[in-house]
């Protein structure tokens, strides 16, 4: 019954069609309309057994501490609750007649918390598994394809009361949970619910509160998605075709009831900072407000965060800190994972300074005390309690629209709230009483009487000493035994007091004890109950002895504990918020990197243009361009920073034409044998150290692919290695667009064992016509399109797969093609002829030797190898004379890595086409510079030493092709992303930075409970036949 | 008769046995540490008569069958590609050409020898680079077998053999890792079995031990059989790893059971053990220069510096190349010590990283290693320095006095479709 928290006057049946109008009061107006309608549903009477339960017409409740909300806190008010709601407070407040009057002695009132991140009271998804690969849905029914996608899931159908798993969320403090079944990317709808013992037809507050949404396809075991760009990819193209669904008016279940449900607040699952940008650009092209449910290192990347205004819900689970005793195993912990222990109980604190609002989740903490830990150390850290309780409470409940509802306890308000013995935001406090809807549940009474102290125990005709000790609700308890020695020689006799531990349990004025005793006459154990009188002085009861008989006890206070004097808090030297480095790792910058002009002196200069090498000449380099290459007498601006290269060389940054680093969840969607839909730029990984490593080698840009996992694969990434930026500063703005395709043994699973022999196509034959298919389906797509531009058709579905492969057919988006032996080489060509279409750019092209002059006269380039082979079949008449023979056939011909290790010397394998094939030193530097610029479409501002161009440099110690090169400097736009000395002061301040938070780990260590073991990881990298989100340290076979 | 032959116009069949040789006037990095700029080196029955300074003394051209000229060239002993699967591994991703791991956990007693594919396409590429001999290495396991050293060059493997079963390979469990030997390939739990694990070697090494001293007829083991040597000193125990707990614990247990040849295998963190290693007398077989640092944290450079790193600390050291692709990979073992040169070694002791150090450490060093007299002339010249990509072109290769061809199906490959288009019109 849910429609009665609402005062809404509309009571006639109701019509209403959805527009996509981003009308805030249109949304809450709509919002509610729905939460009445659906409560009418839900309404229901259940037949009394017996008479109706008699039930309590209000309470008053006197002598409150009241938070009302975050705040307003009143001291000593009364507050008066009646019909589930709070019906009035106040100092003056007279309580009713028929009120029941509960005096609360002071105590402290907080409203009830609400956990946006739940899965309360629903059943667990379920999953078929299966070894083969599944590439339909299972689901039966008028389903969306994808079982990942499911927004016809209801929560509120599935929801049953479940007290037991409410439990730890009550002694949290939380009354009520907005429950969704936490599975796949379009999860459905969440139903907002009391938590508690509630009776079923009053726990469900508003059965349809929001969408859920998130990367991870959960138990869904269908092939596709197997990426978090598949992932992107398959959620938009889906509300692509829920609009086509709403424009033909044709809809699948799927499709109707997110239609429905389109109005309710919408919440996106992440599981780092990064995806919050990921999804937050999702929500934009729909146009959906969006809150995130965030992984807790948004401190990171906050600014960002900022920038486009995002609403978080953010956990406390703040790591523990890690065993470091062993400095053996210590050494192996990231700084990463160091800097994150420092910082994460700062999060909130750093949002707050941020002004980015966010609610707190306890998702992630099974442990009440942890969480309420975690909540006082944000306290000790600089939140305001305020600030807390508004996050726990009134944020939710507006990002429901439900905050006239809950939240607070103001006037008119649901009766839901705790009560403790303190105020629990400063002090560890007694949980005493949760209310639900206006019902008590009482859990802790507070210990009325303090019985801590000495007391005199008389049992079984002896006396021993009982101490009571430390917590006045939970005491611990000692019992000291005295026993006489006579020793026959010194005739002395000597008193000796033994210590037993005594377990005991205290409820009010009840105790019970019992220990164990090793006396000569009471041996044994004994247990004891009793009451305790009114003053705690004294306890008397029956005890079960040893030998099994039944005797009086009695115990006599004879100290009463000394008053401690209240120790004051350690005041935390805390208080400086620790600042995370971009990106928050090891040689993470600090700073930011300085756009001064940048002069270099004296240096060998390979141009890469008709004037090949100048000899100690200038460069100048000012916003990011080069603006002088010549003589060295040129004047130059007296702010710049000047290099003096003498001896050294300085040459255009190389540029990687095929390289896997900084890509997050997935290098290959192989899902599908057509994924054209799927963007590596949706998935740019700033965090890569190998970026910094690669800097390290010269790279200053590189073509992020897809894998070659099938034929056609997804679109590329053109970055720029930006260390320390966000995805989107390192994408080259106005880059030409790209895309990976594949054939051979990878597109045909040739090496990926006996279980994968059912995706098409599974020989090199399938592969030619998986091309055929995808661009006549293109052509017909486009032929619907131009119809539907001229008003003949009413409605279009937009599909993203189509989009981009019309592309390819049009010469806007270019193709890399990852090839190895002459048939398919020559195959592709072929295809693409008869589409009329140029294949841009053969890539591993191991046999491109074999068919360079076809290769010219179709128009294509080729990015190789220097001189892999050997790995597997298809390879086996690789050559490393293939650059050079190519070449000379007059291709563009690049070499490239494909490999993080070999991209950071880069500059040797291109050496080697001076040893294989004679290639010339000059001709054989371009082939990872000006030419791989050329294949990209980039060497009109990349790839060469000229005016006007990228001021993108490297600054070598020798010439570099020479096995002795290193590198001095690398500049990227105009500023120094790397440089060979700042690399040993950043090796200085790691070094430094892990110490000082080793420091405080070992004092965590020695104080609290032992560390978590530390679980190495180890670094995986990507390659281009890496399946699934996670890299691997498995063969590569390319 | 007598021949003067001008590399050039090189010819790729003579027979040298019984003939005297002499090499003239190329650049000559001994092996050892030494160099002569223009050397005059005198080659007879496979063995190396003299190394002379070609300047200052004086040949009688008549006393020589074949004087070859190499006007600058340099010569360098022949390279050593030790612990690697090169002939036992063909195409990485096809299992039916890989031969490099049995099954089981303790398989000294498997044998790489007879399984070495002398004519291997993979070998005669990597042949063509200066690498003469390889420490022919099986993988997996606990103990994955036993080693032999042989030559790239020969009609069998038994002709190719330089050295038959010169040691056993033992897998260190890993530490800090649950990455541990029996577990799978992706497990991240830290490994909790490292003790038991531990005392599962140290068990089997008491059994064999025992075996060693007291053997008889009636209670012939296989297994154990093979480890005999290894107590006796005749065969090497080869111990992979390269953490520190591994390397403080493989100290203990060397010393307890008194094994006379221990060399560690990969040992990143060897140069944090400095003296210790050093004191124990523990030569080290160092990981692959070009690759990734173990951690984000760690120098990027550090793989490079390693070597450099254990020179300072006296370690006697080489280089070798396991890991992805590894038999390909080895023709770029001479760039490997190009980059830990560039990185702090000098030219010579570069050099050596692949050449006499290795045979010290394998214990082939009397004959094999380095251009001095009395020792094998197993040799290569290169045109210019072999450890840069851009000079190291083999213009002749000379293994125990024999001419071996330098040539490979890559270069046949690459020279037939140069004339297919040069003849087209």
């Amino acid at each position: 019954m849910s429609n009665k928290f609402f005062n809404n006057k509309v009571n006639t049946p109701f019509f209403y069609k959805f527009t996509l109008e981003n009308n805030l009061m249109m949304r809450l107006f709509t919002l509610s309309l729905f939460l009445l309608l659906n409560s009418i549903i839900f309404a229901q009477n259940q037949p009394n057994n017996g008479v109706a339960k008699s039930k309590v017409s209000s309470y008053f409740l006197q002598h409150v501490n009241l938070f009302v909300s975050p705040t307003e806190i009143l001291e000593n008010v009364s507050v008066l609750i009646e019909n589930e709601k709070i019906k009035d407070f106040g100092k003056l407040l007279l309580s009713p007649s028929d009120a029941v009057v509960i005096d609360m002695n002071g105590k402290t009132i907080i409203p009830s918390f609400i956990e946006l991140y739940s899965n309360i009271g629903l059943p667990a998804p379920v999953s078929h598994h299966s070894n083969r690969p599944q590439l339909n849905t299972l689901n039966k029914g008028d389903y969306y394809w994808n079982e990942a996608i499911h927004p016809e899931v209801d929560a509120a159908t599935l929801f049953h009361v479940d007290p037991t798993a409410s439990e730890s969320l009550i002694k949290m403090g939380f009354g009520f949970a907005l429950s969704h079944q936490q599975d796949g990317i379009a999860r459905g709808t969440a139903a907002l619910v009391s938590i508690g013992d509630v009776p079923i037809n009053k726990a469900i507050i508003s059965p349809l509160s929001a969408n859920f949404y998130s990367f991870s396809k959960g138990t869904s075991n269908q092939s596709y998605p197997s990426s978090q760009m598949g992932s992107i990819a398959l959620l938009r193209q889906a509300f692509y075709d829920r609009i086509y669904a709403q424009e033909t008016n044709n809809y699948s279940l799927s499709m109707k009831s997110w239609t429905d449900h389109l109005a309710l607040p919408n919440f996106f699952k992440v599981e780092d900072k990064w995806e919050i940008i990921r999804a937050s650009k999702i929500a934009k092209e729909f146009d959906l407000p969006m809150n995130f449910i965030g992984s807790g290192n948004e401190y990171a990347n906050v600014t960002y965060l900022k920038d486009i205004k995002a609403q978080l819900v953010v956990p406390i689970n703040f790591p523990d800190a890690f065993d470091v005793q062993d400095p053996y195993v210590a050494k192996q912990i990231p700084l990463s994972d160091l800097k994150h222990w420092e910082l994460a109980p700062f999060n909130t604190k750093i949002l707050l300074d941020n002004e980015v609002r966010f609610a707190i989740t306890s998702n992630g903490i099974a442990a009440p005390d942890v969480f309420w830990k975690n909540i006082r150390k944000q306290v000790e850290l600089g939140v305001s309690t305020a600030s807390i309780l508004n996050s726990l409470t009134l944020v939710p409940a507006s990002y429901l629209g439900i905050d006239s509802l809950i939240g607070s306890l103001n006037k008119g308000k649901l009766a839901s709230f705790c009560v403790y013995n303190l105020n629990p935001f400063e002090n560890e406090a007694l949980l005493l009483e949760s209310w639900h809807l206006g019902e008590r549940t009482v859990l802790n009474s507070e210990q009325k009487n303090n019985v801590l102290g000495k007391f005199s125990l008389t049992l079984n005709g002896k006396k021993y000493l009982l101490q009571l000790l430390d917590d006045k609700e939970k005491p611990t308890a000692q019992l000291i035994e005295y026993v006489k020695k006579y020793d026959p020689k010194t005739k002395l006799t000597t008193t000796d007091t033994l210590t037993n531990k005594v377990l005991v349990r205290l409820n009010q004025d009840d105790i019970s004890m019992s220990f164990n005793l090793d006396d000569q006459k009471d041996k044994g154990s004994f247990q004891l109950h009793g009451r305790i009188s009114a003053e705690g002085g004294v306890m008397e009861g029956d005890a079960l002895i040893a030998d099994g008989t039944w005797v009086l006890w009695a115990a006599i206070r004879q100290e009463k504990p000394s008053q401690k004097e209240k120790t004051n808090k350690e005041v935390t030297t805390e208080l400086t918020t620790p600042s995370a480095w971009l990106p928050n790792m090891a040689f993470g910058t600090i700073s930011k990197s300085s756009d001064k002009p940048i002069v270099i002196k004296n240096a060998q200069i390979w141009t890469n243009e008709s004037e090949q090498i100048l000899t100690d000449a200038m460069v100048i380099c000012s916003a990011g361009k080069i603006v002088y290459v010549g003589k060295d007498n040129q004047a130059y601006p007296p702010n710049a920073l000047v290099i003096d290269a003498k001896n050294q060389h300085l040459t255009s940054g190389i540029i990687d034409e095929h390289s896997h680093i900084a890509i997050s969840k997935g290098v290959n969607e192989g899902g599908e044998s057509v994924t054209a839909e799927v963007s590596i730029g949706d998935v740019v990984n700033p965090d890569d150290i190998n970026i910094y490593r690669q800097l390290s080698g010269g790279v200053t840009a590189a073509q992020l692919l897809h894998g070659s996992a099938n034929t056609i694969g997804g679109q590329s990434a053109l970055i720029k290695l930006k260390w320390g930026a966000s995805p989107s500063e390192m994408l080259i703005t106005n880059a030409p667009k790209f895309i990976k395709c594949a054939l051979g043994e990878n597109v045909k699973q040739a090496n990926w064992g006996d279980f994968n022999t059912v995706r098409f196509p599974q020989t090199r034959m399938g592969v030619e016509q998986v091309f055929y298919d995808g661009f006549n389906r293109a052509l017909i797509y486009q032929e619907k399109i131009e119809k539907f531009k001229q008003g003949k058709i009413p409605a279009i579905r937009k599909d993203l797969e189509l989009d981009i492969l019309s592309e390819i057919l049009s010469g806007e988006r270019k193709i890399t093609c990852h090839s190895y032996v002459q048939s398919e080489i020559n195959m592709l060509m072929k295809v693409a002829d008869s589409m009329h279409f140029t294949v841009n750019t053969f890539t591993h092209i191991l046999e491109g030797y074999k068919v360079a002059d076809k290769m010219k006269a179709h128009g294509v380039g080729a990015s190789t190898f220097s001189d892999w082979w050997a790995y597997k079949f298809e390879v086996n008449d690789a050559i490393p004379y293939n650059a050079s023979l190519m070449s000379q056939q007059g291709l563009v011909v690049a070499i490239n890595s494909d490999d993080a290790e070999m991209g950071r010397r880069l500059n040797q394998e291109a050496a080697k086409s001076v040893k294989y094939g004679g290639m010339s030193e000059i001709e054989a530097w371009k082939m990872v510079t000006l030419n791989p610029a050329k294949l990209l479409h980039l060497d009109d501002r990349m790839g060469s030493i000229k005016v006007g161009k990228d001021a993108d440099l490297v600054l070598w110690s020798d010439n570099p092709l020479s096995i002795n090169a290193k590198v001095n400097y690398t500049i990227i736009d105009g500023e120094i992303k790397y440089s060979a000395i700042e690399d040993i002061s950043a090796q200085e301040r790691n070094r430094l930075e892990r110490a000082r938070i080793t420091a405080l780990m070992l004092k965590s260590n020695k104080s609290s409970a032992p560390g978590k073991k530390y679980e190495k990881k180890k670094k995986q990298e990507f390659h281009c036949n890496t399946l699934g989100e996670e890299g691997t340290d498995s063969e590569n076979t390319h | 008769m007598k021949v003067i032959i001008s590399l050039i116009l090189f010819l790729t069949i003579f027979h040298v046995n019984g003939q005297r040789v002499l090499l003239l006037n190329g650049l000559l990095h001994v092996g050892n540490g030494s160099v002569v700029e223009t050397s005059a080196i005198g080659i007879q029955d496979g063995k190396i008569l003299f190394v002379k300074n070609a300047l200052t003394s004086n040949f009688d051209q008549t006393q020589w069958d074949t004087i070859i000229k190499l006007d600058g060239q340099q010569i360098y002993p022949g390279f050593v590609a030790t612990n690697s699967t090169l002939g036992l591994n063909e195409i990485d991703a096809v299992r039916a050409t890989r031969d490099f791991q049995d099954v089981g956990e303790f398989n000294p007693h498997v044998r790489a020898q007879i399984a070495y594919m002398v004519e291997s396409r993979v070998i005669e590429t990597v042949k063509s680079n200066g690498i003469l001999i390889t420490q022919t290495t099986p993988r997996g396991g606990i103990i994955s077998g036993t080693s032999s050293l042989m030559f790239l060059d020969g009609w069998n493997w038994e002709d190719a053999t330089l050295l038959k079963d010169d040691g056993v390979h033992l897998n260190w469990p890993e530490a800090n890792n649950g990455d541990s030997w029996n577990s799978e390939v992706n497990s991240k739990n830290k490994n909790k079995d490292y003790k038991s694990q531990c005392a599962e070697i140290f068990d089997f090494f008491q059994m064999a031990s025992v075996y060693a001293k007291d053997k008889k007829p009636t209670n012939f083991d296989q297994r154990l059989e093979a480890m005999v040597d290894c107590f006796k000193g005749t065969k090497r125990v080869f111990i992979h790893a390269s953490e520190l707990q591994q390397l403080t614990d493989i100290i203990s247990f060397v010393s307890e059971f008194k094994i006379p040849f221990p060399v560690i295998v990969g040992g990143h963190d060897a140069y944090l053990l400095g003296a210790r290693l050093k004191d124990a007398q523990i030569p080290v077989m160092l990981q692959r220069v070009h690759s990734l640092p173990n951690s984000e944290d760690e120098n990027v450079a550090l793989p490079y510096q390693l070597a450099s790193l254990l020179q300072k600390e006296e370690i006697l050291f080489c280089l070798q190349n396991e890991g992805d692709m590894e038999a390909m990979n080895t023709r770029n073992l001479p760039f490997q010590a190009g980059t830990a040169m560039a990185y702090g070694l000098t030219e010579e002791q570069a050099v050596r990283s692949i050449s006499l150090s290795a045979c010290e450490i394998l214990g082939i060093d009397q004959n094999y290693g380095s251009i001095e007299t009395g020792k094998s002339a197993t040799l290569f010249v290169s045109k210019g320095s072999a450890l840069d990509m851009r000079s190291n072109q083999v213009t002749l290769i000379i293994r125990d006095g024999q001419l071996v061809d330098h040539h490979n199906f890559q270069e046949k490959l690459y020279l037939k479709y140069k004339k297919k288009y040069e003849e087209k019109p």
